[in-house]
This record gives structure tokens, sequence and C-alpha cells, in this order.
């Protein structure tokens, strides 16, 4: 069976319907339920709203957004297949089409593209880009015009316009001239003629025979052009080579000193290849190195085991109020340096650990006043889990979140620093791109790491990046990074190769996959009905089902946690590996941490046992705490230094008192403590003549007269206080400043300055012109009703004239200037200040008033 | 998956010492993992950049390094772990130091960028002369140390090729006459010869000199060693006449009193830093004869001046000898980079076990000040607060109970304070060597000491090292440097000889309580705890009690 055979019993989408299909929208009515619905799971965005009929949902399938959104999510062959039917002529055969991708020498030159084109034209068709029969197949309008080749746009082909379309706007007579060039008979009309030298161009033989001609130099020109951009520069004066190729129709001109090579002529030289690489097939991910799984396996749980340790420590950090969320929300730059030195990482190592946690719904903004970041009830549920399950908890929120760490520290569109936990970090590819990452591995033997390279070149295969850019540093591919980096360390991977239960967090698809669709390559990209790969392709139950046998798998390689310590005479303990949770919370109370991974090394210091001693524990405890837990004798030194601590511990006590009472003789302080009404002035004796109160001494005074003593007030330096009529004061203040009404009156010297610099302006703005002079008020500022300044200003603008104005800065200042008002508009006027010699606006409102100029009153 | 050794993310190994594998651990991970801490339980590894290359200098490879680790770690191994080590372990040996026959001294390079990187530094750029290729560059043959230690700290450590120089020859033999070296001794003269130059680190008392005569056979050439003091310069002499093939004649001594330069000089520190208007006027003695090997007795006191002019001395085989290679200047890195990487490393514990050093019973005595004592330390000036708490009253009382206790014993008595060693002397009626106390007088004290006609002994620091006194089995340290781990360590040693009838040496250290002395003291005790020595802590109140 040949592919053509195939495509043709089967077509992918269209049914065998007698009529072949006149638009989209009776394309959709021939197909079934089935391949409806497979289109609309592949579009999404059709159904939203759901349209009310076929045409409807036709003409949204034909819109340029959604047809943008469904190009965006092709495959590059798929992609390659749309943008060779958008070069080929509308409607196209499937043999036509298959000569653009496998070129001239058809299925048997390149039987691999034509074992493919039958799956992307299926794809094409089942998203309703392509529609029609074999014989007509129909790219959607929208689709073809935006993967047409133009000058703006050029097309990833490298392809110019057609013969047709570059010689729309020449003369006939030119076009007449280049038939009789290459030899035609010349015809009647223009469209015969582009016929005639399309056909020409179209026929290998003849066109081989017309090049076989040509000079050297022609040739080389065309074959810098061949492969795109087909434009080229000519002086008005072309070299004879270029001469040669104009004359021929070879190189058509579109405008003035550029020329383009037809999209025929370049297909010829081409043997008929729209693209100059045809990627039928996904490049086959590679590997790296090959480890033995149980190595993997083991090395991604001591990772796992990590995390789990990790974010356990990240929370406890910050048990007793976590960072502030900044204004704008997230995690301030500084206290994410302050957690990744806690942490003793770097700081993107940090930023994932408090992302995972916050994604993990472990830990959130309390939304107090001074809003916070805290753990949550849920952490606290959390912990209660068992290892494995707190893990898969951690990888499942891993797997499905948006919210992308790795581009904590960079900037968004506006340049503002994106923060950890901080807004902007949402990018919804990435838990696709993600699991995409993780079935490639899955597909791979057990124990096989893959080169980063070929993961990046596959997933930019099955999705190209937007403009077909292959430098790798698009969103996709960065976001597979992240993937693969984060995977490692979260345990996921160990090695990098997949580990069994990170295999089984992706639930038993990749396991029953069909046959390879690829050279080494166990998962098809897309076969007939493939689920669509948009987020978790997991439904809820699968991905506990998924999650509980990771955990499964995952529990017997986690380290049993221990419940003793070796005490050792240097004052450290070293617990050989993770601590039952009681004994590590008292141990890290008890003493310092010093070095963590497998063990942990812990060092009793005074301060670390002082701590133990303010948390509530006594010596004696802390005795029997370590003879319990160690394995072997507890050393003597260490034994003396809690002792010692303990000593100490608590020999001066602090409180707080807000007055107290004293006197010589104790029997008076002992009837004031009999006395019953006494109760309420909350008094404790501290020493045989001293009582503490927790009433403020005002009180304590009222309340001892009314039990009849006659108690005297007492300085901080222990004087009798003479208590004198309640006298309230503020603070020393200063008197307040006048506020005057206007401005200050001026002072003499400030008046003879201004006077001086008056007259100088006066001088300045009458002087050189002589039709200048001083306001018919003489020296007051002119006054005149809004109304009248308004009117008198827009003559003034009509006219052209010169006005004296009275104004008041905003200072409040006062002056009189000769303006040429040129506009006035939202209650501001332009104009022409002669006293200053510049283009000022002033506010209509600080107008005080307008004068004609002297000598224009009569 | 149980094995003995715990990876920890900070790069230290743990090795369980009762492992049954332990040993054999110890063995694949010594090449490459510094021991840090050895007390009971528990021994600590690093892990450093200077560790791998060492490794890869003494021909291993990252792949054994990773098994090694793999092997016998009890939990999976970070994989960035791996990897790290693996990268570190790659970049020595990039850069070469080579003798060029045309132009002297190379520095080549494989890998065009990185030197291309360490040429643009600052730091690099004064200590290399012009380049000769693309891959080379010539380097003075004096910036040889200098160069090496630039590069080590700019991350890219050169793969010294260039040899050593013999030295004038000199025939030196070993006499080995009902006696012979011990395993541990020749196991490090080996290391030490196989390596070329490096640093043996031996518990006091061990036979760092026997070390020292040994590779002196191997090497049979004109030798220069450096000492501490005087006595020690004595010591040596007489070690050597003794132990080898040499005659008094043939070893010079080189002090402030003598200037002999013979084929074996015996200098000590403190001539070498001597500064006369500016010049150091007896480093010259370095250039004075063609040296074969270069001896640094105690190599964790060698003085800035000797460092730099060590670097100048690359080409010649250097031995550097410790007990305890911890600086509180924390310039062991210099020691590695100039002297040369540690060559043998032995526990205390273990040459303890084969009986080479006497075990100790180390107590800490705790004294309370009294409460006039205490006021008085309250309002001390900071700087005065140590010398005050370090020579209470209370302390006399209690070396005096010890003195008593041990009655009959070859007792020292060591301290920091001379008023303090004074009064002590006195009330003990026992001499006191401080330091203007003579060389010959002091050699006086030293012998009757040896002779058993003192019996106790109050010394000053002058003390510490290098002193050796067999039969002294107990020793009082009422006050110290401060917190010096070394010198605790030092101080321990004086009592650490093998005792002729094999009995327990006795070390205490007399602490006031509720005080920086305590502090100093838990400080300096560190070293010797991490060495696996416990200290046993006793209150004064219970000496003295036991005493009446």
């Amino acid at each position: 069976m040949t592919p053509e055979a195939h495509s043709r019993k089967e077509p992918p989408a269209a049914d065998p319907a007698p009529a072949a299909p006149r638009s989209l929208a009776e394309a959709l009515r021939a197909r079934d339920d089935a391949s409806l619905a497979a289109l609309l799971r592949a579009r999404p965005d059709l159904i939203t709203p759901v349209p009310t009929d076929l045409a409807q949902l036709a003409a949204r399938a034909a819109t340029r957004a959604s047809v943008v959104r469904a190009l965006e999510r092709l495959d590059r062959f798929a992609l390659q297949t749309a943008q060779a039917l958008a070069v080929a002529a509308d409607p196209a055969t499937y043999d036509e089409l298959l000569g653009l991708l496998a070129g001239d020498g058809g299925p048997e030159a390149d039987p691999v593209t034509a074992e493919a084109l039958p799956r992307a034209l299926g794809t094409l068709r089942e998203q309703a880009l392509v529609w029609g029969t074999d014989e007509r197949l129909r790219l959607v309008r929208t689709a073809r015009e935006m993967l047409a080749p133009s000058p703006q746009h050029p097309s990833p082909t490298g392809l110019g316009p057609t013969v047709a379309e570059a010689t729309a706007g020449m003369s006939p007579g030119r076009v007449q001239e280049i038939l009789t060039a290459t030899g035609l008979p010349t015809t009647h009309d223009a469209v015969s003629a582009v016929a005639a030298l399309t056909a020409l161009f179209t026929d290998r033989a003849r066109t081989s025979a017309l090049l076989a001609t040509a000079p050297a130099e022609s040739l080389d020109v065309l074959s810098r052009l061949v492969w795109g951009p087909p434009y080229g520069q000519v002086t008005p004066r072309p070299a004879p080579h270029l001469r040669w190729l104009l004359d021929r129709g070879l190189l058509l001109p579109t405008a003035p000193g550029t020329v383009v090579l037809p999209r025929e002529v370049a297909l010829h030289l081409r043997s008929g290849h729209a693209h100059r690489r045809t990627e039928p097939l996904p490049p086959a991910v590679e590997t790296a190195a090959t480890h033995r799984p149980q190595g993997v396996d083991a090395s991604a749980a001591g990772q796992a085991y990590t995390a789990l340790a990790t974010i356990e420590e990240l929370l406890r950090d910050w048990d007793e109020g976590g960072p502030l969320v900044l204004r704008a929300g997230g995690l301030s730059v500084r206290d994410l340096k302050r957690t990744a030195v806690a942490l003793d990482l770097p700081e993107p190592a940090a930023a994932f650990w408090v992302e995972l946690a916050y994604a993990a719904g472990l830990l959130a903004s309390d939304s107090e006043v001074d809003e916070r970041y805290a753990a949550t009830p849920a952490y606290d549920e959390w912990r209660e889990l068992p290892p494995a399950e707190r893990w898969t908890r951690l990888a499942t929120a891993w797997l499905t979140a948006t919210r992308t760490p790795g581009l904590v520290g960079g900037r968004d569109a506006k340049d503002r620093t994106l923060s950890a936990l901080g807004p902007g970090l949402d990018r919804s590819a990435a838990p696709e791109v993600r699991h995409r990452v993780l079935e490639l591995l899955a597909a791979l033997p057990e124990g096989a790491a893959p080169t980063t390279e070929s993961i990046l070149a596959r997933l930019s295969w099955e999705r190209p990046p937007r403009g077909d850019r292959t430098t790798g540093d698009d969103l996709r591919s960065r976001l597979a990074r992240w993937a693969l980096s984060e995977a490692e360390t979260l345990g996921v991977t160990g090695r990098g190769a997949l580990s069994a239960h990170g295999r089984a967090l992706l639930g038993p698809h990749p396991d029953q996959s069909p046959p390879p669709a690829g050279p080494g390559d166990k998962l098809p990209v897309h076969h007939r009905h493939h689920r669509p790969v948009h987020g978790d392709p997991l439904t809820a139950a699968e991905r506990t089902a998924a999650a509980s046998h990771a955990a499964r798998l995952l529990a017997p390689l986690l380290p049993e946690p221990l419940d003793h310590v070796l005490l050792q005479a240097d004052l450290t303990a070293v617990a050989p590996g993770p601590l039952e949770r009681p004994l590590a919370e008292v141990l890290g109370v008890l003493a310092d941490i010093e070095s963590k991974g497998g063990a942990t090394v812990y060092r009793f210091t005074p301060a670390s046992v002082r701590r133990a001693l303010d948390a509530g524990r006594s010596a004696a405890d802390l005795h029997a705490f370590l003879a319990t837990h160690s394995r072997t004798p507890v050393p003597q030194p260490l034994s003396y230094l809690i002792d010692d601590v303990a000593r100490r511990h608590g020999h001066l006590r602090v409180g707080a008192a807000s007055a107290y009472v004293r006197c010589d003789d104790d029997a008076v302080l002992n009837e004031i403590l009999a006395d019953k009404r006494a109760a309420s002035l909350r008094l404790r004796r501290l020493a045989p003549t001293v009582l503490a109160a927790q009433t403020d001494p005002a009180s304590l005074l009222d309340g001892l007269r009314s039990l009849g003593f006659a108690p005297a007030a007492e300085s901080a330096e222990g004087d009798v206080l003479i208590a004198r009529a309640h006298t309230h004061r503020t603070p020393p203040r200063t008197a307040p400043a006048p506020v005057p009404d206007g401005p200050p009156a001026p002072d003499a010297a400030l008046l003879t300055a201004a006077l001086r610099a008056i007259r100088a302006g006066d001088l300045a703005a009458t002087a050189p012109r002589k039709s200048g002079g001083v306001p018919a008020t003489g020296g007051e500022l002119p006054r005149t009703s809004a109304a009248e300044t308004l009117a008198t200003v827009q003559a003034a603008v009509l006219t052209g004239g010169s006005l004296w104005i009275g104004y008041v800065n905003a200072e409040g200042a006062a002056s009189q200037r000769l303006i040429a008002p040129v506009r006035v508009e939202g209650g501001f006027v332009t104009a022409y200040d002669h006293t200053a010699d510049e283009v000022r606006t002033y506010a209509l409102h600080r107008i005080t008033g307008v004068a004609e100029p002297a000598d224009e009153q009569p | 998956m149980s094995g003995p050794l715990i990876v920890q993310s900070d790069k230290t190994l743990l090795l369980e010492v009762d492992h049954e594998q332990a040993d054999d651990c110890r063995r694949a991970i010594a090449p490459f993992a510094e021991l840090e801490r050895a007390p009971e339980h528990i021994h600590t590894y690093r892990v450093t950049p200077l560790g791998l290359w060492n490794a890869r200098a003494a021909g291993h490879d990252a792949e054994q390094v990773v098994d090694a680790l793999v092997q016998y770690s009890r939990y999976p191994v970070p994989h960035a772990l791996l990897v790290d080590i693996a990268e570190t372990m790659d970049r020595y040996g990039r850069l070469t130091l080579t003798k060029h026959p045309a132009h002297g001294l190379v520095l080549t390079t494989t890998d065009r960028p990185v030197l291309e990187e360490v040429l643009r530094s600052k730091r690099i750029a004064p200590l290399v002369g012009a380049r000769i290729d693309p891959d080379s560059v010539a380097v003075h043959p004096s910036e040889r140390g200098q160069i090496k230690q630039t590069l080590l700290k700019l991350g890219w450590p050169a793969e010294d090729l260039a040899g050593y120089v013999d030295g004038e020859a000199h025939p030196i033999e070993l006499r080995e006459d009902g006696w012979s070296l011990r395993a541990y001794q020749k196991q490090a003269v080996e290391n030490f010869w196989h390596g070329g130059s490096g640093v043996v680190v031996l518990p006091c008392g061990a036979g760092k000199t026997l070390v020292g005569a040994g590779s002196m056979a191997q090497a049979k050439a004109t030798t220069l060693i450096l000492v501490t003091n005087t006595v020690s310069a004595r010591q040596w002499k007489h070690e050597l006449v003794k132990r080898t093939s040499l005659t008094e004649d043939e070893i010079g001594e080189y002090s402030g009193t003598k200037k002999e330069i013979r084929p074996v000089t015996i200098a000590t520190y403190q001539v070498l830093t001597t500064k006369r208007k500016g010049v150091y006027p007896h480093l010259e003695l370095f250039d004075s004869r063609d040296w074969g090997l270069i001896v640094y007795d105690e190599v964790h006191l060698l003085p800035a001046p000797v460092f730099k002019f060590t670097a100048d001395l690359q080409a010649r085989r250097r031995l550097g000898l410790t007990a305890t290679l911890v600086r509180e200047d924390g310039r062991e890195s210099d020691v590695f980079s100039l002297i040369g990487p540690k060559r043998f490393d032995a526990p205390w514990k273990e040459i303890e076990a084969q009986g080479y050093i006497a075990p100790a019973d180390c107590v800490e005595v705790r004294v309370n000040l009294t409460d006039s004592e205490r006021l008085a330390y309250a309002t001390a000036e900071t700087e005065e607060k140590y010398r005050f708490c370090a020579t209470t009253d209370t302390k006399r009382k209690v070396t005096e109970a010890l003195v008593r206790r041990f009655a009959g014993q070859q007792i020292l008595v060591i301290g920091q304070y001379i008023d303090q060693l004074d009064e002590l002397g006195e009330h003990l009626g026992a001499p006191v060597i401080k330091g203007e106390t003579s060389n010959a007088q002091r050699e006086k004290l030293f012998d009757a000491f040896r002779e058993g006609e003192i019996s106790v002994l109050v010394v000053s620091k002058v003390a510490n090292f290098s002193i050796d006194l067999p039969e002294a089995t107990v020793a009082i340290q009422v006050s110290g440097t401060f917190g010096s781990r070394q010198e605790e360590a030092q101080r321990l040693g004086r009592v650490l000889r093998p005792k002729a009838d094999g009995h327990q040496a006795h070390f205490y250290s007399v602490v006031a309580r509720d005080t920086i002395d305590q502090d100093f003291a838990a400080h300096r005790q560190r070293f010797l705890a991490e060495q696996g020595y416990a200290y046993r802590i006793m209150d004064a109140d219970e000496l003295l009690a036991g005493e009446s």
C-alpha cells in the first residue's frame, strides 16, 4: 500500500461523500461526531462560546486569532505541510503537495516524507485548517494569507511571489518582450502571456534548457536567491548577467531597484522542494549516559528526601513569622537572599523551593494588616503524612503548576523585577512542557539519561517556536531546561534519568504506547486518536492513582528515620541518618546544626543549651533525653555543659511591674497584702519590704489611701515627690508662624530692586518697539470682568494685536505684561510675551484684566 | 546499602569508625579527603579543591574518587556533588610548569582559554615573562612558588613538572643499631619522598625528628633544618648524631649565638627573621649552600617572612613536620601550597593504640572565683579580663594540691603569665624557666629534670615546643595563650613520650569557671577533643576535698 493509496482509501477527515465539499462549512458538515469532537478538543477556543451551527463554527475556525492559535500548536512537519500548501496552487492536489515536500523525486526519492504526509495532512484536516478532497486540497483562506510569502512577511520557505503575482503591475509590452527573449511565441493578451511563462518555468525540462544557456555569473545570482530571501537589489543599469536574467523573466522587478526570484523558478532550482530541510520525522531523543536503574532510583530518592527536608527547613525558618509580602506581591530580593543563606542554597534554588511550597499549598500570605508569608494549615497536615506521600504531594504540585520559579530575578515586559511568590510568574505552557519532557524521558529505556539538546530539539519540532527560531532561548526551550533541572532537584529524575517513581507519576499511559513512529523513538507524536497534550493530561482520579503508585515505589527507597544519635566528647552529636521528628525537633533546639546531608551533625554550645532551657526544659529532662537517645554513654563534658548552663539559667529573673510599694516595716506590707480590698491593686511581694503592683502609681496611691494609708510618691531617685495640682503640659512647642493673606509686604530693599527690574523690563519692552506703551490705567493693574477679558483676548487672537494684561502668578505676585495672544483654549492663553520676549502660557483666571496698548487708544 | 560513609551536602564525609568496612573506606578516601576531626565514633573528613588536586597530583583520577564515595556511601551521593568533584579535578593539569631547554621555566596549557583567563589576572601578570607561543608563557624561575600559589587561588592549579634540584650530595645513613624506624615513620618518609615535597603530621612524641632523619638519609644531600628555638636545635643535633652516620662536625648550628654553616645546618626561625635596617640579613642562609633538602620543624609556626622566602625555594625538596596543623591565622593552605601537600597524617589515638605515645588522662579542673574576685573580674577592663581570671589565687591552691597528689612523679607546671609562674615557683619551691632564662640555664634545668634531680618545673610558653622531656608524666596548665588550639596540643605533647614503665600521662588544665577562661579553654580543647581526647571535668572543690 503506497502512502497515496493509503491516504485516498482512508482520508483522515473527509467522508467519502459523493460530492466534494464546496466550503469549509460543508466539509465540516460531512464530518462525523468523533472527528468534530477531535477538532474541538484540539481547538477548544472554537466552543467558547458554543457556536450555533456549523457555518458559525466554520467561520470561527477561519478567524485570524483562532487560526494563529491552531498554527502555533502544530508540529514542525504539519506546519511545513501547511506552508507548502500556502505556496501551492489553490486548490492543490495531493500529488502537488507531495511534490513540494518530497521534491521532484517524489515518494521514491523521499519515502519518509511520503509516508509521513498523510498523517500531517490528517492533522491539518482534523484541525479544520485544510479541507477538500485529495484532488482539491484547500488551506483555510486565513491560514493561506498568513503563510503565503509576501514582502512584509517572508515565509519560512524562502519563496517569492509567483510569476503571475510578480508581473501583475507590469506593462503588457514588457511581458511580451520577456516571452520573446525566452523564445516563446507572443500572445494577444497579458493573461495568456503570463500563463505561457508560468508553464515554461514549471516545466523542468524546458527551464533547464533555458538555464543551460545562462552565463555562469547569472547562475551564481540565482543560487544566492534560491533559498531565500528571494529579493535582491539591482542598480538602474544592471550588469549584463543580471540583464540576461531580467530579460528572460528569471528575475522580475518588484519595485525600482528591487528584483525577485519568481516562485516557479525557485522551485525549479530547488527541484521542487518548498523547504530547504523537510523534517517529516521528530528528531530522536539521544541518550547521554545510561546508569543502573537502581542507582538512578536511589539517587532520585536521596534527592526526594532532600526535597522534603528542605521544604520543612524552609517553613521552620518561617515558623515564627515569615518575610513580609511586598506591596506588589511576592518576596523581596533581600528576603529571598536571607532565605537562601538560611537554607545554604543559591538564590535560584531557594526560589524554586519557596515556589514549590507555595504551589503545593503549604505556604501562603496570611492576609493580615502586616501581610506576611507563613505556613498554611495544610502544611501541618502534610507533615503528618508518610514521607513518600509527602513527596508525591510536592511532585504532583510541581507537575501541574503554571508558576515557573525559573523566571524569578528576571524582568517582565515593563522591566519590573519578577519576585518569588510575586505576580507575573505564571506560564500556562509550563505544566504541558514539564509533562512532555517527562514523557520523553519515560520513552527512553530505564536508566538512560538524555542530552538536553536532543530534548530541546524534539520539543521544538513538536511545537516550533514562532518565527521558526532555533536559538533555544524561546519560552518553551527555557521551560524545558527548567523542567529538567527541577526534576533532578525534586528527585523525579536521578542522575538525569527518569526514576521508577517519577515514571509512575506520569500514569500508566507511556507503557502502552503503540509502536515507534521514528528512529529510536518509542512515542508517537500524533497518531490518529492521540490525546492532546494540554496541561496535565491525567484526570484527577488518574493523578491520584499515579501518585499513590509513585509513593509505593518511593517509600522503600527513603531512609528509615532513626531514634538515636551518637554523642561525642567534642560536644557534637551525629545523627547517622534522618531522625524521627520529635527527636529531631528537640535536638534542633538543644544543639546547633553544623552540617546536613545524609546525616546531621549537631554541636552543643552554651547558647544552644540555654535555648533548650528557655524552651522550658530542665537540666534533668535534657540529661534523660540524651541518655535515652544516645547509643553511646553521654560524654562527661556534655553533662557538665548542660549542668553548667542550667546552674546559671534563671538565676536572674526579669518581670514587669508598673509601680511598687516599699516600707521598712514588713508588718504594714503584711497588712496590705491581707486586706481584701487591695486585691484590685494586684500586689505581689518581691522581698520582705517590697511589693510590686500591676497598677499605675497614681491608682496605687489612691488605692492605698482608700485603705487608710498615707503613702507618698517616690521619684526614680527615691526622693519623695511633693504632690501638686495636676497641670497638664505639652512637650515644648514653638508658637505658630503667622500666615499673611497674600504675599508679604516687601521691604525697602526689595521694593527698590523690584522697581529697578520693572523699569528695565519696561524699557526693554518699549524702547525697541515704538508701538508699545504704558497701559491706559497707568501703573495700576488693568481690571476687567472675566467675560470682557476673554472677549478681548479672543479678539486679539483674531486681529493679531497686542494687549496689556495684569497677571498674578502662582506665588501671588502681580505684574503687567504686554502680550500678543496666539491661542485661547482650555482656560489658558498662549501668547507672545513682549516683556519677557518669549512665548508663554497664562491662566485666564489669573489675568486681572486687559487693556489696549496706549498708542492704539484713541 | 549500609556503608560506613555518609556524604554531607557541605562536602564533609562522616566515617563511622566502628563499621566493619571503616578501614577500607578510610584508605579509599584518604588520598583526597582531609581528616578534620577524629573523635570516638564518627570521623569527619572534608573534601576540598586542594585535596582533590593533591589527589590528582598523586595520580588519582576523578573516577576513583567518585567510585570510592559511591561504593562506601550509606545514602545515595548527590549527583551535583559528584559532578562538582569531577569538574574540580578536571581543572588540575590544564596548566603545567615545565623546564624548557631554551626558555627555562615555562607555563604550558592544554586548554588555551584557561591560559588566556589566568594571564588576564592582575596577580599573574607580574609573574610571567614573554609569551613563547599561543599555549605557553615563560615564568621567572624565582616566581615558581608565587605563581603556583596564585594559580591555586585562581582555581587553576598548575601541575609542577619542573622537578627538583638534587643539591650538593652528602652521605647520610641511618644508624639503626638496636632501634629501627617504626612502620608509620617509614610510611611517612616513603610518602614524602615519593611526593617530592610536603608536610608530615605526627602527634607530639611520635618521633618526628626520626622522620626528618629518615628523609635526610633518603636525600643523601646537604640539609637545612629550621627549628623553633635553640634548645630544640641542640636536641635535633643530639638526635641526628645518635641516629645517623653524621658526626658532630658535620652539623652546624645557626642561631643567635653561633653562625656555623655545615653540610647539615640547623637554624632557628628567630635568627632567620631577625630584621636589621629593613632587611633580613640571615635569609641568605637559604642560598649559602646548594641545599638538597629543607626541613621545617613545627611548620605550623612558620613565620611570614619565611613563607615568602619559601616561595622562592620551589626547586628544592621541602619537608614540613608538625603535630598540629592548625593555625589560628588560617594560613594552613599557604603551608600546603608552599611547602607541599600533606603527605602523611596519623590520628593521635592511632599512634597511642600502637603504644608509641603514652595514653593520657586529660582533666579540666574548674575553680570557682571567690566573691571578691568575681566582682573584680566583672569590673576589669576587657583586655585584662583573661589575665585576671587566668591568674586567680584559687588556681595556685589547686596546683599545689595536684603537685602533692602526684608527688614523686615528674611534673611540669605550664603557664602564660610570668608573675603567676614566679609565684607558683615560690610556693612549690620549684625552679622557673621563662623567656629571660639563659639557654645554658635552661639546658641545665632540663637536664636536671630529665635526671630526676628536680621533680617539679615551672615553665612558660618557651617550653611549648620541641622540648624533649621523656620522663614528664604530669602537666598542669594554669593559663595559656587565649584560645590557641595548637598550644594545648603541644603542651599535652610534653607528657606523651612513652614512659619507661608504660604508665599513663596526666594533663590537668586549671580553668576559672564562668569566665572567658572557660570559653578559651573550650576552644583550646577542640583540637584534642577532635583527635579523640575526651576531657574529664572536675570541680576544684572535689579535688581539694579529696586532698584533706
